[in-house]
């Protein structure tokens, strides 16, 4: 597989459009998008090979002035493009009481850059009928297991990018690929039903399958165990969070609060930190396309920015956000690779990538052994930001009770974490010299404009509030 | 669409197939503080064909997307992958919806407006509900559509819907001292009201300046725990989505037809899932098979009566088909909102999102913004969560008479439960 054929025959087409816009706008810019998503799928009852939900194929026209951002979303970029330029300048007109409200942008830094960029796939390399079966395989594999496996679910979930990047002075396209294959099982026992899961991914489709079937004891005793599970005497305890958590905090906590596009609105409290301690003094954070290899790895973002590696925590010091073109035109700073839209039908916004705290040098073991009582969270269910106040909430699909510095067979279900993020942070104690990003997250700014994000980083004891 | 099904009739091992087509036009104005940050607009169309292949006594499907730039080259190569890859499908055998045309507008008045004029009015609903010094609306984004859907099918369906909806995110902000907090807005509508839209906003604004002026409780209260319409909401689709077709098939469902999920001298709930509601942003007249959505009470006096769901599973469990019905009503309650809160309570105005699990029987989730009132007087509280069983709250609950529209949902303002620690 490689990149896209028809976004390749469209770049004249581009170019085209964007010279009959110049004499309106100083800068325009075109991003073309063609994704192939697919979705294979094998439960109990039912199987399916379908076109996943992300495939898209359009393109969205950026410009601007030097006054307000200007953008059209399109499925067809085909005909006159005079004419088409003309329907774009329509369809963009304002109301005229609204042309005194516009902000004034800075100049739009488009450095020079003609590139393409590619990863290796090897989707072309397994059939439809491969994939099934071996969803299928799965499945029985997991039925067989134990009779209170009610129903079990394979899916397959994979997509190639293929971006192109057109502006006055840029021409960049790009081709990856990612992969997740997902095991998950209902399991009842009595009265009690639970769902487990477990996931693997990867850029390469053998990676993703491969790891998959050594995941599958674990899966249905992890059912079983939370088949046990009891609510959690809510309090404020000592915890060991797994890398899951660790990157939902590093997500919840800090990443959206540094999305520089909040710094515009005043919407983040962390614009007033940069330079100041804003937690422990061994913690290290990351964000960036090129900060770690997951399933957020681009090679240039949807404002045509090359991907970076932004450090946004230093020794506990906040030391910068991440942005967009839009929100570092304003904030007169340099885009660090982060404008991403959910397609090519929605705006450009500020957003996380592969988030992560560094590893420290403590040993797992060590760390367990350091608490009383406590518990070990696991497995990101959900959390919400709160960047101006600095409210967390980070849901764990479950929890370990620690005792005496072991840990028991007591489980808790579902753990939901809260509290205020300075507090959260500057309480992170110790930090383990193991380090994961999971590759299977998504991500909304507020509740809309989704996008595939990875989150992470080693085990870190912290104390906070559960119920 | 009509070449499409033109060149799908061309392949005898098509069994049958469904073309759905959803166009959409949008106006979209992107506000930071009170100036225009970005304007944009959009015309897309959607084309999803499913291929439905009959195998070896199974039925077999996929789905596949075609775009403006397809050529009929390409599309024929997507078809037979789909019939090959449907081969590949042995799911039980089902028949789709048969023969009915429809072709109609959900009446909303936000045709009689141009798209920039309508945002624009929105806009100005939206910052004319900041009255006060200390208030402001920090961002405003207002997104303006119109939708239409078209479902075509091999059976003779054919039927196609024109709607618009609206939807605010606002984030309203008290500033004080150097020192501002903020709430989230985001407020969907299918009509416009100058007045409702800023009603709307103001009711957030208040919020904000309390939230300013909310401290963290030196003593937790222990008293019942208000929600309010958007939570609510949550609470009841969490719930009916145990009683989905998809969900019953699968066996994921915690919850079974004649399960009575009340069984004490409380309101009991009573949900009807709807294809409309007045005022209700996600209301449609069919579903994604082109099914005409059936109303359907699933749970009624706190006893749960019936499922619901779209045309596949429906046959598979031998149920009426009702469509995926987009719309959620609750009946209102037995108790006034006054009488509510004639005693104490823990009215959360702003979560960050309520987490219930049925399966673990649990509902809480952290509040941003809570008015406490212990009988005496009425204080704002942040800094604080809410934690419990799910079942004991809803065996201690008591809803509202009166009713509001939130979204895709309409019943009581208000709902009180017991047995929820504020912690």
């Amino acid at each position: 597989m490689a990149f896209s054929e028809f976004l390749d025959g469209k770049r004249g087409e581009i170019k085209q459009l964007i010279a009959e816009l110049s004499p309106y706008f100083s800068y325009v810019s075109v991003l073309a998008t063609d994704v192939k998503a697919s979705q294979v799928m094998a439960n109990r009852m039912n199987s399916a090979i379908n076109e996943g939900a992300a495939s898209e194929c359009g393109f969205v026209v950026k410009m601007n002035d030097g006054r307000s951002f200007f953008e059209y979303s399109t499925d067809d970029i085909g005909g006159d493009k005079k004419a088409l330029a003309q329907e774009i300048l329509q369809s963009l007109e304002i109301n005229p009481d609204l042309h005194k409200d516009m902000i004034t942008a800075n100049p739009i830094a488009d450095d020079p850059l003609v590139q393409s960029f590619e990863r290796p796939c090897d989707f072309d390399d397994y059939s439809p009928e491969q994939l099934i079966d071996y969803c299928k395989n799965i499945k029985d594999k997991l039925l067989a297991m134990d009779a209170h496996v009610v129903n079990a679910v394979c899916s397959l979930n994979f997509f190639t990018v293929s971006k192109l990047f057109i502006s006055n002075d840029k021409e960049l396209d790009q081709f990856y690929s990612w992969a997740n294959a997902y095991a998950t099982v209902v399991y009842k026992d009595g009265d009690k039903m639970v769902q487990a899961r477990e996931g693997t991914y990867s850029n390469l489709m053998r990676e993703a399958l491969g790891g998959l079937p050594a995941l599958l004891e674990k899966l249905v005793t992890k059912a079983k165990k939370l088949s046990t599970a009891k609510p959690i005497e809510p309090g404020v305890y000592d915890c060991i969070t797994d890398p899951s958590i660790t990157g939902l905090i590093a997500h919840e906590a800090f990443g959206h609060g540094v999305e520089m596009d909040q710094f515009v609105k005043d919407r983040a409290l962390a614009k007033e930190y940069v330079g100041k301690y804003v937690a422990s003094p061994i913690c290290n954070m990351h964000d960036g396309a090129a900060a770690a290899f997951s399933t957020a790895s681009y090679f240039f973002d949807d404002d045509g920015v090359l991907a970076q590696d932004t450090q946004i925590i230093k020794d506990g010091i906040l030391v910068r956000g991440i942005s967009d073109l839009t929100s570092a035109s304003e904030l007169k700073t340099s885009p660090t690779g982060n404008g991403r839209r959910q397609s090519y039908k929605r705006k450009a916004y500020a957003r996380m990538t592969n988030t992560f705290f560094e590893k420290g040098n403590d040993k797992l073991e060590d760390m367990i052994a350091s608490i009383k009582h406590g518990y070990m969270l696991f497995e990101t269910n959900n959390g919400m930001e709160d960047p101006k106040n600095w409210q967390i909430q980070c849901t764990a699909e479950y929890g370990i009770e620690i005792i005496d510095g072991k840990l028991t067979d007591n489980y808790v279900a579902p753990v939901v974490m809260s509290g205020y993020v300075p507090d959260v942070l500057k309480s992170i104690s110790m930090i383990s010299d193991d380090f994961q990003v999971i590759g299977s997250g998504s991500c909304g700014k507020g509740y809309k404009e989704w996008v595939r994000v990875s989150d992470g980083g080693p085990a870190l004891k912290v104390r906070v509030k559960l119920a | 669409m009509e070449k499409i099904i033109d060149i799908i009739k061309e392949y005898s091992e098509v069994s049958d197939y469904k073309i759905s087509k959803v166009s959409t036009q949008s106006y979209e104005l992107f506000f930071v503080h009170t100036s225009l940050e970005t304007v944009r607009s959009t015309s897309t169309t959607d084309r999803t064909v499913t291929i439905y292949v009959d195998h070896d006594g199974k039925r077999g499907d996929s789905v596949f997307s075609v775009y403006a730039s397809t050529t009929e080259e390409e599309l024929r190569g997507k078809i037979e992958l789909a019939i090959e890859k449907a081969k590949l499908v042995n799911n039980q055998s089902y028949t789709l919806p048969e023969s009915e045309t429809l072709d109609e507008e959900i009446y909303s008045n936000m045709s009689e407006y141009a798209p920039k004029d309508l945002a624009y009015e929105i806009a100005k609903a939206c910052f004319a509900a900041n009255e006060e010094q200390s208030g402001s609306i920090n961002a405003l984004e207002i997104f303006v559509n119109k939708i239409s859907v078209r479902v075509v099918n091999s059976r003779g369906v054919d039927k196609q819907e024109h709607k618009y909806k609206a939807m605010v995110e606002a984030i309203p902000t008290w500033t004080e001292n150097a020192e501002s907090v903020e709430l989230y807005e985001c407020y969907n509508f299918s009509s416009f009201d100058f007045e409702t839209v800023k009603a709307e906003i103001q009711g957030k604004m208040q919020e904000v300046k309390d939230r300013y002026f909310a401290t963290k409780p030196a003593v937790n209260p222990t008293c019942p725990v208000v929600l309010n319409a958007p939570e609510i909401r949550e609470l009841l689709w969490t719930l009916v989505s145990q009683l989905h077709y998809g969900t019953v098939h699968s066996h994921s469902n915690a919850f079974k037809k004649d399960d009575v999920l009340q069984t004490s001298d409380c309101d009991k709930l009573t949900v009807t899932l709807r294809g409309k509601i007045e005022g209700g942003s996600a209301n449609a007249l069919f579903d994604g098979d082109g099914v005409t959505l059936v109303d359907t009470k699933v749970i009624e006096n706190g006893k749960v009566i019936s499922y619901y769901g779209a045309n596949r599973f429906a046959q598979y469990l031998g149920e009426k088909v009702t469509g995926n019905l987009p719309c959620i009503q609750l009946a209102k309650g037995s108790v006034s909102v006054a009488e509510m809160q004639s005693n104490p309570y823990f009215e959360c105005v702003s979560m960050s999102g309520l987490q219930v699990d049925v399966y673990n029987d649990y509902i809480g989730g952290e509040v941003r913004l809570a008015y406490y009132f212990d009988g005496e007087k009425r204080v704002p509280l942040t800094g604080i969560s809410i934690s419990g069983k799910l079942s004991e709250a809803l065996n201690h609950l008591n809803l509202s008479e009166e009713t509001t529209t939130s979204n895709d949902y309409f019943g009581p303002k208000k709902a009180l439960l017991g047995k929820i620690s504020v912690i």
